[in-house]
């Protein structure tokens, strides 16, 4: 890897910096993402942004991305002045921003997004061996080598899309690294994997902005801490001196508790049976009941075949063998409607390419599933009523029906998919990854509201790479791997430790 | 970590997914001639004459200037534009400009046909590209306009190309002349603007670039693609496929008149739709194109010749047209990409 060239300048403690901005504003028509913030990364920092959903950490970065024509404020780089209204004069500063939402194009191959907007070429035609060549390289980088670069992103996991976005960024030799969210599709594993590329490019000089909601993480790989809070800037803190609960109140202005573990409940008699489930190459014979009430808790690495079973029982996606019964009745998930229908409603892990249309509004969205179920029109008024019951539970800020769902931050975002399931007031609710993204304070409300869920007597399947998550809410675990269902777990027989291991135990 | 790799990457072995997303690629590639196979089946054992060379020649010479206009239009649509709805008004357009300018020589005439289509497609991609209208009713919009400014302009008159001049010759020549064999040269032309137009999209630079553009007009935007100016090229190479056509067929008409190019417009989405080119954009072939154009060649000479009306081709040609695009999501949904 070549050397990276950084013109420096130098911040009051005398560090050297790569990027500083001052007094930067963004405005949305109705809200002002961003207010006057100041933000310096030196060279060689790994600098976290930190703040509860849509408090402007995206939108900040955005910015810097060259997202935005309409920004106010200064933004130095390599000590000059630079106006960023346009992506490619971010590129040309050396910045490159791993955006919060995945952003390959489907039908092309890997290599061909890599080296997206620099494709290698000879007078004008495509060099397919360079292309492939330097794809192999980038691969390597982020340790897929794998992987074939020839494959469609399509078909490949988000963890590996998300590795590949990493690559596509460090293609471009950037001086200044944005990431936002980078590890919400990553397993523990893949994250110490991430971390060992984030320590190298440290080393090698890069500036590094790191966009987290996970705080362990990022007390682990930052240098500095800036918190954000409805676009302002409310404090600036070196990691080694701060600690997880400061942190916490600083972003969210109070004091939060600790994950709560789910008290224990008797069980209910069994309502949804899956029976010998199969969908060749995904996952093989799989088998397991819910109980009215419960919390079941599918653990595992990512790629184990968790979603695809998810998306299977719910038939987004064809199923080859076996049988779901709900109530001792046959469930013909063959479409999405018919599931629904049935009682079963799916909480994707994909909020953006299947979750939410992320150009109609709020209302629209929350209200969609139940056009499958429901065959007549709501009226406007009960649609608005529905909406609001279901959003305000979940504390969806800003609670605007007629916002466009894309407007929202991530965080809202996800809470708007899960009030769009609970619409249909579902039996039978399989959730995967639900609180992808989402600020610790709202983690809270969502996980409230699941364990509510269970307690008024739905059957709840939880898929999650968030351990706490995992542990704290399930009644009962379930470890996939490698598509089949290795170890079931009994509430008291499972924490942190014991299904981490199970999820990387070779049989 | 190691920078160094293995030049045999292996892929992941996944045998299903793999084997259902080879399944659908070769779909995707090959679909079309399959339909095409099962056709020409058909036709041999329907009808007697349908075999018969001068019968097979006669297909390709009835879809010439489809494919013509398929080659560019193609590139609209998988730059997720979905279709140039001026066609028939650019191939107008290029004919009475040809004309106009036959006294001043064959390159003026020349020039001036071509140049004319160019112009529109400037136009089109400027106001697509950077203007962001949509598509469709930009390019519609575009057809009425020069619709009317043609019928304005020439006041409703045909122009007829004056045989006994060297120019006028020459130009009513260019749809009659042969390669030595007796190969039709506008269908050589045609074979060779199809050939050229799949090597840009599947082996440049700025092929892979379209693609880009029609998959994901985002991340071609945050991938630093300069977005507006790929638009514009895509109409402007659009628009030059279609004035050649234009000019071929105001040869073969042996007059210009401002409705040369009617019907081309809708005939040349069916078939770049038919040939596997996704509406959604960044996926197809222009060997698929090729495909689609020549089954609906087939299909309607083969019902011509079992003496079914032109009512009755519309029908059949709706119904195969349903059929590939059933079998198009068929697959997609099989190997776990449905269509929005
Ligand atoms: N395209 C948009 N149009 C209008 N408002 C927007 C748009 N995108 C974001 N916002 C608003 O701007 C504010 C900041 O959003 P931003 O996405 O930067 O938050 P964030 O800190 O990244 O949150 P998260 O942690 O949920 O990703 C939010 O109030 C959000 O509703
Ligand atoms: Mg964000």
């Amino acid at each position: 890897m070549q050397a990276i060239p950084v013109e420096t300048f130098c911040d009051g403690a005398g560090y050297p910096l790569a990027l500083r901005m001052e007094g930067v504003s963004k405005r949305y028509p109705g809200t002002l993402a961003v207010d006057r913030v100041d933000f310096d990364v030196r060279v060689g920092e790994v600098h976290a942004i930190m703040g509860e959903n849509g408090a402007g950490k995206s939108t900040l970065m955005k910015m810097l991305a060259g997202a935005f024509g309409d920004y106010t404020g200064r933004i130095v780089v390599g000590g000059r002045e630079v106006a960023l209204h346009r992506p490619a004069a971010a590129k040309a500063r050396g910045i490159e921003m791993i955006h919060q939402e995945l952003s390959l194009a489907q039908p092309l191959s890997i290599a061909e997004n890599l080296l997206a907007g620099r494709l290698p070429s000879r007078r004008g035609w495509l060099a397919r061996a360079a292309l492939l060549r330097e794809a192999r390289l980038l691969l390597a980088r982020v340790g897929l080598e794998d992987l074939d670069p020839q494959t469609p992103v399509e078909d490949i996991s988000q963890h590996e899309a998300q590795l590949v976005e990493i690559a596509k960024a460090l293609g471009n030799v950037p001086c200044i690294l944005v990431m936002d969210e980078p590890t919400t599709a990553l397993s523990a594993h893949e994250v110490e994997r991430l971390f060992e590329i984030i320590g190298r490019l440290r080393r090698q000089g890069l500036a590094i902005v790191y966009i987290s909601h996970h705080l362990p993480e990022v007390l682990r790989i930052a240098d500095r801490i800036t918190v954000l809070r409805d676009g302002r800037r409310v404090a600036q803190l070196a990691a080694a001196e701060a600690d997880a609960a400061r942190i916490v109140e600083l972003m969210i202005g109070r004091a939060m508790n600790e994950m709560t573990i789910r008290r224990a409940r008797a069980p209910g008699p069994v309502r949804f049976e899956a029976c010998g489930l199969s969908r060749f190459g995904f996952f093989h014979r799989v088998s397991f009941t819910v109980r009215e009430g419960e919390i079941v808790g599918i653990g595992g690495l990512a790629g184990a075949g968790r979603s695809e079973l998810a998306r299977s029982m719910c038939g987004i996606d064809p199923l080859d063998e076996g049988a779901l019964r709900l109530d001792g009745r046959p469930v013909a998930a063959r479409s999405m409607a018919g599931a629904l229908r049935a009682g079963l409603a799916y909480v994707t892990e994909d909020r953006q390419r299947e979750g939410l249309a992320l150009r109609l509004r709020a209302v629209d969205n929350v209200l969609a599933s139940l056009i499958a179920k429901r065959s007549a029109r709501m009226a406007p008024a009960a649609a608005r009523s529905v909406f609001h019951e279901r959003a305000a539970a979940l504390r969806l800020d800003p609670l605007d029906p007629s916002r466009a769902a894309g407007q929202f931050s991530g965080g809202n975002q996800q809470k708007l998919l899960l009030a769009k399931s609970l619409a249909v007031e579902p039996t039978v609710l399989i959730l995967d990854e639900p609180t992808r993204g989402v600020d610790v304070g709202a983690k809270q409300i969502l996980h409230e509201a699941i364990g509510r869920l269970a307690d008024e007597g739905k059957c709840i399947i939880l898929i999650s790479s968030d351990l706490p998550e995992l542990v704290g809410l399930a009644d009962r675990v379930i470890i996939m791997r490698k598509g089949r269902f290795t170890r079931e777990m009994q509430r008291g027989e499972f924490d942190e430790d014991r299904v981490l291991l199970a999820a990387n135990a070779d049989d | 970590m190691s920078i160094e790799t293995d030049n045999n990457t292996i892929g992941r072995g996944d045998g299903r997914r793999l084997r259902i997303a080879w399944h659908a690629a070769l779909f995707d590639a090959l679909g079309i001639y399959g339909v095409l196979l099962a056709l020409v089946v058909a036709g041999c054992a329907l009808s007697p004459r349908f075999a018969s060379p001068d019968n097979l020649l006669n297909v390709l010479r009835n879809v010439t200037l489809l494919g013509i206009v398929c080659a560019g239009v193609a590139f609209v649509t998988y730059s997720r534009h979905y279709a140039d709805l001026s066609v028939p008004a650019i191939m107008a357009f290029s004919g009475l400009a040809a004309i106009s300018m036959q006294p001043y020589g064959i390159g003026a005439s020349l020039a001036a046909g071509l140049g004319a289509g160019l112009l529109v497609g400037l136009v089109n991609g400027v106001a697509v590209g950077y203007g962001r209208v949509n598509p469709i009713v930009w390019t519609l919009a575009m057809a009425f306009l020069l619709d009317g400014l043609l019928r304005w302009f020439y006041a409703g008159r045909q122009l007829y190309p004056d045989a006994g001049t060297r120019p006028g010759a020459f130009f009513l020549g260019l749809s009659q002349r042969e390669l030595p064999g007796g190969f039709p040269l506008p269908t050589a032309i045609m074979l060779g603007v199809i050939l050229a137009a799949h090597l840009v999209m599947k082996h440049t630079k700025f092929g892979a670039q379209v693609q880009l553009v029609g998959a994901a007009p985002d991340v071609a935007h945050t991938s630093g693609v300069n977005v507006p100016a790929i638009v514009v090229k895509v109409f402007v190479l659009s628009a030059f496929t279609t004035s050649v056509a234009g000019l071929l067929l105001t040869s073969m008409n042996r007059q210009g008149t401002f409705d040369t190019g009617l019907g081309y417009d809708f005939n040349a989405v069916t078939a770049v739709v038919l040939g596997g080119v996704s509406l959604q954009g960044g996926r197809g072939s222009v060997a698929g194109v090729l495909g689609g154009v020549l089954v609906i060649g087939v299909l309607l000479n083969l019902l011509t010749l079992l003496g079914v009306g032109s009512f009755g081709q519309m029908v059949v040609k709706g119904l195969v047209f349903v059929a590939v695009v059933g079998a198009t999501s068929f697959f997609a949904r099989r190997s776990g990409r449905g269509e929005p």
